[in-house]
């Protein structure tokens, strides 16, 4: 694997900041939103997102793999 | 344009056992109109098209499209991965370039998570336009991915190519889905 790719291509805090800006400048509140979604589609958006991240996680592991052969 | 040249050997391919083998042939000859044989685009007929490029220029020199801007901003990523093997008096040369339909259809995921949870998180329609439209222009970008190689005289050799752009971009989106989720507290 390169040296670019050990590291995450971006800071996960600066993508939070930016996501909190853009919502903020919008006027969206997150403490308004947090009550407008029910428990059950919480849950889902949860799973979903795991199952984001491991896809995303695979799908990299294998290109590493791919590489080092 | 590029244009790809075969070279004058006859290659034996009985000999491969099976393995892949790649040529690139040159595209054949064609008698034009102006009478000559001229390869893909006759140098001859450009004098005689002057109407055609006068309409390419009337098209680029209409600034009216500077004005105008849509009222949706999609999440357009721009990859061009061009590949260029030329294999030439080569024998036994397999050749494999990497796949990246599964990072693809796991973009068009990603993309989908963000737009439900934004869809789901705010309630007010022109608000949430706005939102995702200035989330997902951040994701806008061009790649461009050139490789061209070139193997000459060689016998038994393994080429392999790689596109880990697409990679790293999953990543980010990635983490502004995750971000976002955080931050409306669901996860």
């Amino acid at each position: 694997m390169s040296e670019s790719s050990k590291q995450p291509p971006l800071n996960e805090k600066l993508v939070e900041v930016m996501v909190q800006t853009i919502l903020r400048k919008n006027g969206v509140k997150p403490d308004e939103v947090k009550n407008n979604i029910p428990e059950e589609q919480k849950k889902m958006i949860r799973e979903m997102v795991e199952d984001l991240k491991k896809q995303v996680a695979d799908f990299q592991q294998n290109q590493a793999k791919d590489k080092s052969d | 344009m590029t244009i790809y040249r075969h070279s004058e050997y006859d290659y034996d391919v009985s000999r491969g056992k099976g393995d892949r083998y790649s040529y690139f042939m040159e595209e054949p000859l064609k008698s034009c109109s102006c009478g000559h044989s001229c390869s893909g685009k006759c140098s001859n007929e450009s004098s005689k098209s002057p109407s055609h490029k006068s309409t390419e220029s009337d098209f680029t020199s209409d600034n009216n499209a500077f004005v105008l801007q849509e009222g949706t901003e999609l999440s357009f990523m721009d990859q061009e991965s061009a590949e260029l093997i030329w294999v030439k008096e080569s024998c036994n040369i397999t050749v494999s370039s990497t796949d990246t339909q599964i990072g693809v259809s796991l973009q068009a995921a990603l993309q989908l998570a963000i737009a439900l949870v934004l869809n789901i998180s705010i309630a007010d329609g022109t608000q949430r336009d706005a939102v995702s439209q200035e989330l997902t222009q951040h994701f806008n970008m061009a790649q461009r991915n050139k490789q061209k190689i070139f193997i000459y005289n060689t016998k038994d050799a393994v080429v392999t190519t790689r596109d880990t752009d697409l990679a790293l971009n999953l990543q980010l989106m990635l983490q502004v889905l995750v971000a976002l989720v955080l931050l409306v507290e669901i996860l």
